[in-house]
């Protein structure tokens, strides 16, 4: 795969847009001349398989199709993968339709284009799967393409189907939620959503949150286009929105249909485009072009004490910067240049382009959230620093895609799913932070020795606590504000922080520890911020495997006001360098016990699981914290994130979280180190750890199941499905068609309010079962090792595996619509 | 494509498409371009046939000539060679028309029993696969050829006739077939299979992660089959593995082998091959390594494999040398390794432990007991 020299032949220009999936670039083919959109992909900020991104370039490169975006090559350099396709100058459906709504003329003209590139898909056997106005491109002369195959499915057999449960909520077709095997009619479906949005400018039902909305496109009437519209186009919507697929008609049939035969020329398509330039004149906002940048810069070789000592030097492996330098030379530099350039995009803003990115909530956002400039000189600072370390601190950026599930992806909140103005300058900053919060870990802090880096202890501290605490928080409540005034204050307020943090983050540490000191010395104050989350994240910091989170330094701080004050002063006594750097509170203090006691980062795992029990809230990211704590907001005004974990359990934003904790699963659980299990004690403990998080998978209500887990696994499949129809039954009213059981994974939230609500008699019951569940933990510990020691020689412990796997991949799937699919589970670690 | 659909009406004789696309593949050689639009023509009737279409099922009657056909007209093979040579739209009708082909049971054969041509092929022309294998050779031709070897090496015996494959015709390679293959001999190392290690290292983005996934399926998916073939083949198989695709200058090569080295060795049925692997000092050097590797997940699937060393209850003595040499600044080293991780529990556990197992092992290398 050593294909790094055909990125020479293309000249990258400018940036077009940005998604979860990486960054597109206007590039040009030095040996033809031509402009071609480049896909740049971080293929380290991707846990999973390449495997997924491949599919996409085989669904893209076996379509030749002038409706189809042209795949034109893709390579590797470093650890980023090129994917050039054509240029497509007009921009996405969604961004033309900024200006304003479509004519009736136009949308006739785009859906008979649709049309003929779903009848050339459908033929070939593909689905393309997200149909929406986000993945239709224009071409400068108005041709439209389809464009973003993320999601898309190759069928070996002309009659075969899917059930995989992957688009976007507002335009899935009732079948495909309901996962009773589905084909081609789908795309139909779409098709009539993205006719309608491009009419009135939101799919329908765009204002309900998105979980719902997969509750309601199943169990209602189809939608309608209404208003001032003509007879055929109506009926052109309904043909496409019939629910029975088998009655709707094809691709083909509908282009025989009155509204699509009587289109214009794509010509006329034209004016869509040059209404957008106008529109985009008008915006007082300077858009400056971003450039691509590619820096050089030299790696300084690493000490030679820290490379390993084997006694017979370089028999087989070369220490690795020798490697570097002498065999391979230019090798040697890509990984930091590459890494270099990443640096360079983040310096840029994000501007609206015409490759729109392709999950459906990022979208909508990733037009709308502007990077604060306080934030990017913050990372202009951060570019500097990186130059001087051997090893900028990005690599291990995994997030940046992750913390847009607080966004978008989690569904969290409805807002974000609408289009919100475009003037509100959001705080973009949590898209930096992991880069932030990682310092390498194969060096010590001490050795950073750029002039801004944290020197002292409270200085990495508040660097930490900015990232970790002050900055989500920030970012989070921006998210939860609606008002643009409110939203631009924040705004300010984060700005503030992003540069207070960047000169003085010493500062920013010592303003947050007499802020809770004076808190926590005032009855009130301590009563109503401080006990909320003493309660809430009580149990949760059990399940922090690691230390030095936000929510356990405030905690630490305010709980024990004299100590923490001793713990600080401690800090300056110069610290033994086998703790972590960014827990000093820990190791100096005298206080180190009780602390690590309530840390517990490395504690048996035994309490932790039992607190996964009793609080199955809980997960162990911090993301998944905003996550919940932004859906739930729109109950509990005190908007803090410990809080309304304290008071929500079980509701249904569990489920938001769990597609993340999920996403850790897969790999370790493939790895199991067999041997271990064998022979020593602790990795034991570890081997349960599928089962365990099988338990945080499952919702509380279907932990009800639990008890009967143990018996076989393929069992415990059937129980679920059982339990999850059962509940859906129950929410649709008992309706007859929702029979379809595997449609039920995933119970949408309005169940659980209900549930709990307004089915008291059914809450009430639940309590001794939960109380039931925590005495058994213990003895399940016995049984899930039983379980698995029984799984592991034999076929059906495959199937438990499998079905845990499945569930999670399901979850998965259906909050990150696709992501997964695409460009691997950037969302998790 | 719509041209596709008034084909069908234009009636040849079914069992005669065969034999004409056979006259136009032997003469792919001598002709010029008008050859190869005849021949695209007779795929594509074939591939329609075979398939049928949104409003009409393909008919049995029609299948089954077709499938005897090809086999009488060894076009199978011929494609297979050929795939590379056809034009966009062809190749694509090929992988078609083979997917149909090795799928195809006759309705009165048993539920059990192979596909016709899957039998076929491999007990009696197994270059069909390995022609496919070649199909990783060519840009154009890797994706197709691929996406049909996937489907077919989910049987055993055409994993077998793959992996076992072996130069010239000796007696115990798969040229006669898969139930000549004698599975104890060692294998040369010109096998078929060893080119994968090449298509993956050398090859093009597409070529390779397709060849890789392949690899990846022979590796994994036949548990009665590979863990008796990597004893067997242990020295080669690991020496090409270890240089080549471990050290790989392409990042996804390297950490996707990593990972896939993980994967084999913690699988259960490969027991005998983990003790083998992590017995030996130099695979440890690579391995702590690709810890200090600059990307962070190559750093972390190495883990993976590195923990394994450690985790060890027996270690040789070269391996006990090596891990007490670097006794302090593992500790040191693994105490900030990846610390970013905070949310991977089962990571931070494992470190953990590894860091107890290192600082808890004897000053001096002890003759493990088994």
């Amino acid at each position: 795969m050593a294909d790094e020299g055909v990125a020479n032949h293309y000249q990258v220009l400018e940036e077009l847009g940005r998604g979860s999936f990486g960054v597109v670039y206007k590039g040009i083919d030095k040996t033809t001349g031509e402009t071609v959109a480049i896909k740049h992909i971080d293929l380290e900020s991707s846990e999973d398989d390449i495997q997924e991104i491949q599919q996409e370039i085989s669904v893209l490169s076996t379509c030749a199709s002038s409706y189809v975006t042209q795949y034109k090559a893709s390579f590797l350099r470093g650890h980023k993968l090129w994917i050039v396709m054509e240029f497509l100058g007009g921009g996405s459906c969604l961004d033309l339709l900024k200006p304003g709504n479509f004519s009736e003329v136009h949308i006739a003209i785009v859906c008979r284009e649709l049309l003929l590139g779903l009848d050339y898909l459908h033929s070939e056997g593909k689905i393309h799967r997200d149909i929406k106005a986000a993945n239709v491109l224009l071409s400068e002369a108005g041709k439209v393409k389809l464009a973003d195959f993320g999601v898309a499915a190759q069928l070996t057999h002309m009659k075969s189907q899917r059930n995989t449960f992957v688009g976007t909520p507002f335009w899935m077709a009732p079948e495909v939620i309901q996962q009773a095997g589905y084909d081609f009619k789908a795309d139909i479906w779409s098709l009539g959503i993205t006719a309608i949005e491009l009419a009135v400018g939101e799919p329908p039902y765009a204002n309900i949150h998105p979980m719902k909305v997969l509750f309601q496109i199943p169990k209602n009437p189809p939608p309608r286009l209404e208003g001032k519209f003509s007879r055929e186009f109506k009926d052109f919507v309904a043909h496409c929105l019939i629910k029975d697929p088998a009655q709707r008609p094809t691709a083909r049939d509908l282009l025989r249909h009155r509204f699509i035969r009587t289109a214009g020329r794509v010509e006329a398509l034209q004016e869509l485009i040059e209404r957008k330039q106008m529109w985009d004149a008008k915006q007082d906002r300077v858009k400056l072009p971003v450039f691509y940048q590619e820096t050089l810069h030299t790696m300084s070789p690493k000490d030679d004490d820290d490379e390993w000592v084997f006694d017979t030097i370089k028999s087989v492996a070369l220490p690795k910067n020798l490697l570097n330098v002498s065999t391979t030379p230019t090798k040697s530099r890509d990984p930091s240049r590459v890494r270099e350039t990443e640096e360079g995009m983040r310096r840029m803003e994000v501007r609206d382009g015409p490759l729109q990115p392709s999950t459906p909530q990022t979208v909508r956002k990733a037009t709308v959230r502007r990077q604060p400039s306080a934030a990017a000189a913050h990372q202009q600072r951060r570019l500097s620093t990186s130059t001087g370390s051997p090893r900028p601190p990005v690599a291990a950026a995994k997030r940046p895609l992750q913390t847009d599930m607080s966004f978008g992806n989690s569904g969290s909140t409805m807002r974000l799913f609408r289009r919100v103005p475009c003037e509100h300058e959001g705080p973009k900053i949590h898209q930096e932070q992991p880069q932030e919060v990682v310092n390498d870990e194969n060096r010590p802090p001490s050795a950073m020795q750029a002039p801004i880096e944290p020197t002292s202890k409270e200085a990495l501290l508040g660097r930490r606590l900015y990232h970790k605490a002050i900055e989500p928080a920030l970012d989070e409540l921006h998210a939860q504000t609606g008002p643009s005034t409110k939203r631009e204050a924040l705004a300010n307020l984060s700005d503030a922080f992003a540069h207070l943090d960047s000169v003085d983050p010493e500062g920013a540490y010592h303003l947050l520890r007499h802020l809770l000191c004076s808190i926590s010395q005032d009855n009130r104050l301590s009563a109503a911020l401080l006990n909320a989350s003493k309660i809430s994240p009580g149990q949760h910091l059990h399940r922090k495997s690691v230390d030095g989170t936000p929510q356990s330094k405030n905690r630490d701080l305010s709980q024990r006001p004299s100590t923490s004050a001793g713990v600080t002063q401690n800090h300056n006594i110069p610290q033994t360098p086998s703790r972590s750097p960014q827990k000093p509170m820990l190791s100096a203090s005298p206080t180190k016990l009780i602390t690590s006691q309530l840390n517990t980062p490395l504690a048996s795992p035994r309490p932790r699981r039992e607190s996964v029990v009793a609080a199955p809230m809980s997960t162990p990211k911090p993301t998944a914290e905003r996550t919940s704590s932004n859906s739930s907001s729109s109950s509990s005004s005190s908007s803090r994130p410990s809080s309304v974990m304290a008071t929500a359990p079980g509701t249904p934003i569990k489920q938001i979280q769990q597609p993340q904790l999920i996403q850790s699963t897969p790999s370790p659980q493939k790895k199991e180190p067999q041997l271990l299990q064998q022979h020593s004690a602790p990795l034991l403990q570890k081997k349960e750890n599928p089962p365990s998080l099988q338990q945080q998978l499952s919702h509380p209500v279907l932990q009800q199941e639990k008890q009967r887990r143990e018996t076989s696994s393929q069992q415990l499949a059937q129980q679920l499905q059982q339990q999850q129809q059962a509940q859906l039954q129950q929410a649709a009213h008992r309706r007859k068609e929702s029979s379809n059981s595997s449609s039920h994974q995933l119970p949408p939230p309005q169940h659980h309010q209900r549930r709990e609500s307004s089915q008291s008699s059914h809450a009430s019951s639940r309590s001794p079962e939960k109380q039931e569940r925590v005495r058994e933990s213990s003895s399940r510990e016995l049984r899930e090792r039983a379980v698995l020691e029984a799984k592991y020689p034999g076929q059906p412990a495959v199937a438990g595996m499998e079905h845990c796997k499945a569930l999670s991949d399901l979850l998965y799937a259906r909050w990150t619509d696709g992501l997964q699919h695409r460009w691997g589970p950037v969302a998790g670690s | 494509m719509s041209f596709l659909f008034g084909r069908a009406r234009t009636r040849t004789n079914v069992s005669d498409l065969p034999r004409q696309a056979r006259e136009h593949v032997v003469k792919l050689d001598q002709g010029p371009q008008g050859k190869v639009e005849e021949l695209a023509k007779v795929l594509s009737q074939m591939k329609q046939l075979l398939q049928g279409t949104h409003e009409q099922e393909a008919s049995l009657e029609h299948q089954y000539q077709l499938v005897t056909g090809m086999i009488e007209e060894d076009l199978l093979y011929l494609l297979a060679i050929n795939l590379y040579r056809l034009p966009f739209d062809s190749r694509k009708d090929t992988q078609v028309i083979f997917s149909y082909v090795f799928r195809f049971r006759p309705p009165n054969a048993p539920a059990r029993a192979e596909p016709l041509a899957l039998a076929y092929v491999v007990e009696r022309r197994p270059q069909v696969l390995i022609e496919l294998c070649k199909g990783y050779d060519h840009k154009e031709s890797a994706q197709h050829a691929g996406t049909v070897l996937k489907e077919l090496i989910k049987s055993s015996e055409a994993a077998t006739a793959v992996i076992l494959h072996d130069d010239g015709d000796e007696p115990g390679s798969s040229a006669r077939g898969v139930g000549a293959i004698d599975r104890n001999r060692k294998q040369t190392g010109n096998g078929i299979f060893w080119s994968f290690f090449d298509w993956i290292d050398r090859g093009s983005f597409e070529v390779a992660a397709d060849a890789f996934t392949t690899f990846r399926e022979l590796l994994t998916k036949h548990k009665d089959l590979v863990p008796h073939y990597l004893q067997t083949n242990f020295d080669l198989f690991f020496s090409k593995y270890n240089s080549i695709l471990i050290q790989s200058t392409s990042y996804v090569t390297k950490r996707q082998s990593i990972k896939l080295l993980g994967e084999i060795l913690l699988d259960r049925s490969n027991y005998n091959v983990m003790t083998a692997y992590v017995d030996r000092g130099e695979h440890l050097k690579i391995c702590m390594n690709l810890l200090r590797d600059d990307r962070k997940m190559v750093q972390y699937e190495g883990f993976h494999v590195f923990k394994v060393f450690v985790a060890n209850p027996h270690k040789s003595v070269p391996v006990q040398k090596i891990l007490l040499m670097n006794r302090e600044k593992l500790l040191h080293f693994l105490s900030h390794f990846l610390e970013d991780r905070t949310d991977d529990e089962q990571f931070i556990d494992e470190r953990e432990f590894l860091i107890k197992q290192i600082r808890n092992m004897p000053p001096t290398p002890v003759v493990p007991q088994r």
